[in-house]
């Protein structure tokens, strides 16, 4: 077991931090201490997937609010400050000093904050004469954010910062790429601090990934050096498995697998980012509320936007969020039928309550029908969370399934995964493409998009210029194409990275169970596939890397060891034993479908752990975006 | 408020209080409890891992290096600045609020001395008194505490909208945090008092099964339990064995009179506890709709910015749907105009 899953460590450091950063007691007999927090967006982030309201209040937090909101002066509470140190929020903390808002302030930061900035304050304070109340200012090393226990991104505030397409368009300065090495490795490296251990890194040549495992190696050699002031002492002293086991990190690069952030999926998680709107574990959906007008007519019909929280506490959730949909629409009816049958038993217990109350004789009897009903009235939070999860989970499903069906998503999943596997396909892709019933124009650019990042050689002049046709008139923007074919003539020399595994999917014919009457999910026409496991290129490689196994793919990988006095430019692994644990991270960006992958790679090998990360999280349509504006050019 | 309290060693995993007891409360004629079953030391708690990743850095002490070097170079300036700031008298609110929250961490601390008590499960060293005595306090302790925090929430709606927003809703959440703690507490303590009747219920079923064994096996053995304190009940009421020992007649039957009042003393301790359940249970009621006024248990903090944003755009669209009523208007307006002064020309061409 690992010693703590890297979203337990972040919660641990948050709840620290609004305990004014004293090692936490778990004792809700302590005298409670009320105090406010302040943060700015990007403190609002990293908060938000770990700790809801109710937890806040638990730690005594009465009030949270944005930096640059309009606060009023609270004069005898406490504040703590949880901010990027960027030029414009010190200078809002300055001001809140001089304005006297607060009685004392605690001043956290998400990354280091710099010596002139810090003196910046101490200026302000000083002219505030606030100095005393300034009682501590830490620098807390959390810039990521975590969204599962296994998975974390770099940031969502300025994302387009550090997207594929800032990385990868021709124009970009030396500068430029400078800056977005800096953020994505400041950001590494606070993910490194938090979880306490320092890997071995690995990287591919010549590209962002490398660039990153230099300057996070760099990084992570004056961190050590400095034993003084090292963030990574703890890690000696052993916190469990680190301190003999080193986890591996590997930086890989975007442009090493285009083909798996476009393709259609088939797993809950993965589909519920791919169609719905999903952002920071939490779903934003549209719905009319019903036909009904308002008699004067004037106000439109409102939309109404739900959100659904996704969170770790969700069972269902946890339990379903790598199945394959149609699996998942089975379990949410059969929850709903057992939360009927629960509810029925309450109900039960009423009537026969009220009809023993009658009967005077039977006071034994109805002793212990109190018993019951009191362990009844005490289920029933229970019954009522699990109401809200299903009903919940029914929602999600059910917009889910809204999009399989009108968009035939189920026929693209499998006629891509057979363009990956290589086999034998039973309709011509100019089909699928000029087809008008099935999918959007997006649809069918990913799956022309899919079809040329996987052949072999590419189609033929004429045939190009049918499928330009075709898709040009389903619709489809041609920009994202043109750069792919950049991308196809520059990245010849990698061979094979189209081998995606063997065959993925197949069809266990119609879903052919008779659904109840009732049932909201009514799956006719919707191919019930079955996910065969198959690794993706990421997951391919991690194995390689983590077993040491040779291959020609991962051989050259460049090797660094930050402890290691020297550096070394070999690219030969010192030590030759398997790792146990690897963090995998993706320079431009990672989507669900190699996450699930990940997963289920990692559930085959007990004893192993694989962490995913990536510097932003988009959905095909996203990257799809990305790459249109980068072929625009 | 710097000051906070942290008491000493103490876990509630077991609901065992293990630091110094709290004594201001305890009568020191009930003697100071001899703890002969030591509950095992609380495994070692979750805690160790989050305290030994510090994966913070603390910076206080170069920020107060820096602001002292920034004052050596402005060179006295403004040095002798009265800090009167800093020490600000605080709010009555706030020394209230403070002084709730202490009661309620005391109160805390009585409770788990009396779970440890009421879980015991001996028979022959059953603290009656003490377990009166504490849940008495108690009992008093959560209905002042009850009437404190009522006041409490009656000075914030007096105080009302003189204040800040803000403020408003700081003390807001304060009073009802302080009554979901008290809540809480309550929940607690009522479990405890039912865990002290069931334990009352066994005891009492466990004396009346240990009495019976002797009367069925033999009736010499009753001799060696004459003594026992629990032989009494049976005794009572299968009188021919008591007869039998003549000897000890007169001494039984004092037994019997000192049994009585015991079983009075219990019976009377039962109904105590249920009457105090009883009060629990309006002092809940009480609570639960206080606490049900707010509902923030699955928020995020991000919700209130969201629909805020959503309130804008909802704002924006009605500002768009209006403009658009209004050009439209302004086109009738010209069309209207463009009639009128078709018939005018009409009237003065044709007509004058």
């Amino acid at each position: 077991m690992m010693a703590a899953s890297i979203r337990e460590k972040q919660t641990a450091a948050l709840k620290r931090m609004l305990n004014f950063n004293s090692p936490l007691m778990k004792n809700n007999a302590a005298e409670p201490v009320w105090k406010v927090l302040i943060y700015d967006r990007f403190g609002q982030d990293i908060i938000s997937p770990l700790l809801a309201v109710k937890e806040l209040r638990d730690m005594g937090i009465t009030l949270h609010l944005l930096l640059h909101s309009d606060r009023d002066a609270i004069p005898d509470v406490p504040a703590i400050y949880f901010v990027m140190p960027t030029e414009e929020n010190i200078d809002r903390i300055c001001q809140d000093l001089r304005s006297q808002l607060y009685e004392s302030y605690y001043l956290n930061f998400i990354s280091a904050i710099s010596r002139s900035k810090l003196e910046d304050i101490a200026s302000a304070a000083l002219g505030a004469n606030a100095v005393t109340q300034i009682t501590k200012v830490f620098d807390q090393y959390l810039n990521f954010i975590t969204l599962e226990d296994d998975m974390f991104v770099l940031c969502n505030q300025n994302k387009e910062l550090i997207s594929y397409h800032a990385i990868n368009k021709p124009d970009i300065t030396d500068t430029d790429m400078e800056t977005i090495m800096d953020t994505i490795v400041d950001s590494l490296f606070c993910f490194l601090v938090t979880l306490g251990a320092v890997p071995i890194l690995r990287c591919p040549r010549g590209n962002a990934a490398e660039m990153v495992a230099v300057k996070l190696d760099k990084k992570l050699r004056e961190n050590l050096r400095d034993a003084r002031n090292s963030l990574f002492t703890s890690d000696t002293m052993g916190t469990g498995q680190f301190s003999f086991q080193r986890p591996v990190l590997v930086l890989l690069d975007r442009n090493l697998d285009l083909a798996t952030p476009l393709h259609h999926t088939w797993t809950y998680q993965a589909l519920v980012h791919d169609v719905l709107d999903f952002h920071l574990n939490r779903v934003t959906m549209e719905e009319s509320t019903g036909p009904e007008n308002s008699p004067a007519g004037a106000r439109p019909k409102k939309k109404n936007k739900k959100n659904y929280d996704l969170t770790a506490a969700d069972r269902f959730w946890q339990k379903h969020k790598g199945s394959p949909f149609p699996e998942v629409a089975e379990s949410v009816q059969q929850e709903l039928d057992t939360y009927r049958a629960q509810e029925d038993e309450v109900k039960r217990l009423k009537s026969i309550m009220g009809l023993e109350g009658e009967d005077e004789g039977a006071i034994s009897m109805l002793s212990d029908n109190t018993a019951k009903l009191t362990s009844a009235v005490s289920s029933l939070p229970e019954l009522l969370e699990k109401k809200r999860l299903i009903d919940l989970h029914t929602n999600v499903a059910t917009a889910v399934l809204e999009h399989i069906k009108t968009r035939k998503l189920d026929v693209y999943f499998e006629y891509e995964e057979k363009l990956m596997s290589k086999s034998t396909l039973d309709k011509s892709l100019l089909d699928m493409i000029s087809d008008p019933d099935a999918g959007t124009p997006e649809d069918k650019m990913r799956l022309f998009l899919i079809y040329y990042i996987t052949s072999q050689q590419p189609p033929s002049e004429v045939d190009m210029e049918q499928y330009r046709k075709a898709l040009a008139d389903a619709g489809c923007n041609l920009s994202p194409l043109n750069y792919i074919r950049q991308w196809k003539a520059f990245a010849k020399m990698a061979a094979a990275p189209a081998n995606y595994g063997g065959s993925g999917a197949k069809a266990m014919g119609l879903f052919s169970r008779v659904m109840n009457t009732g049932s909201q999910f009514v799956m006719e026409g919707v191919k019930n596939l079955v996910l065969k496991q198959h690794n993706l290129p990421v997951t391919r490689i991690l194995d390689n890397l983590m077993e040491m196994k040779s291959n020609p793919e991962t051989d050259d990988y460049r090797y660094f060891d930050p402890k290691m006095l020297r550096g070394s430019e070999s690219s030969v692994p010192r030590n030759k034993n398997p790792f146990q644990e690897a963090i995998i991270f993706v320079v431009g960006g990672g989507n669900y479908i190699e996450y699930q992958n990940l997963v289920d790679y990692v559930k085959g090998k007990p004893g192993k752990h694989v962490l995913y990360g990536c510097s932003e999280l988009f959905n095909a349509s996203q990257f799809l975006k990305q790459l249109s504006q980068l072929g625009q050019k | 408020m710097n000051t906070r309290r942290r008491h000493g060693s103490r876990s509630t995993e077991q609901g065992v209080y293990l630091g110094p007891s709290q004594t201001q409360v305890y009568p020191p004629a009930s003697s100071p409890p001899v703890y002969q079953p030591q509950p095992p030391p609380p495994p070692p708690p979750p805690l160790a891992i989050i305290d030994d990743t510090m994966s913070c850095r603390d910076r206080t002490q170069e920020f107060l290096s820096a602001c002292k070097s920034l004052q050596g170079r402005q060179n006295g300036v403004q040095i002798n600045k009265p800090t009167l700031t800093a020490i600000k008298q605080r709010s009555d609110f706030t020394l209230m609020a403070k002084r709730i929250g202490k009661d309620l961490s005391n109160t805390f601390a009585k409770l788990e001395k009396l779970t440890i008590l009421a879980k015991r499960k001996s028979l022959f060293d059953d603290k009656a008194i003490e377990i009166e005595e504490l849940t008495y306090i108690i009992k008093q302790d959560i209905n002042s505490l009850n009437k404190q925090i009522a006041q409490l929430q009656e000075f914030v709606k007096a105080r009302g909208n003189q204040n800040g927003r803000h403020l408003q809703t700081h003390s807001n959440t304060i009073v009802v945090s302080l009554q979901s703690k008290l809540a809480s507490m309550s929940n607690d303590f009522k479990s405890v008092l039912e865990v002290r009747t069931e334990n009352l219920k066994q005891q009492r079923s466990r004396r009346e099964h240990f009495s019976q064994l002797p009367v069925s096996g033999s009736p010499l053995h009753a001799n060696n339990f004459g003594n026992s304190v629990l032989m009494q009940d049976e005794s009572r009421r299968s009188g021919d064995v008591s007869i039998n020992m003549d000897s000890k007649v007169s001494q039984q039957l004092q037994l019997i009179d000192e049994q009585d009042s015991y079983i009075q003393s219990r019976a009377d301790t039962m109904q105590n506890i249920e009457s105090t359940i009883v009060e629990l249970g309006s002092i809940f009621q009480q609570l639960a709709h206080m606490v049900k006024e707010q509902e923030e248990t699955v928020q995020r903090i991000d919700a209130n910015v969201e629909d805020a944003q959503l309130n804008v755009e909802a704002a924006h669209s009605e500002i768009l749907k209006y403009f658009q009523s209004v050009t439209s208007n302004r086109w009738l307006m010209v069309k209207i105009f463009f009639i009128l002064i078709i018939f005018f020309i009409v009237f003065v061409v044709f007509l004058a």
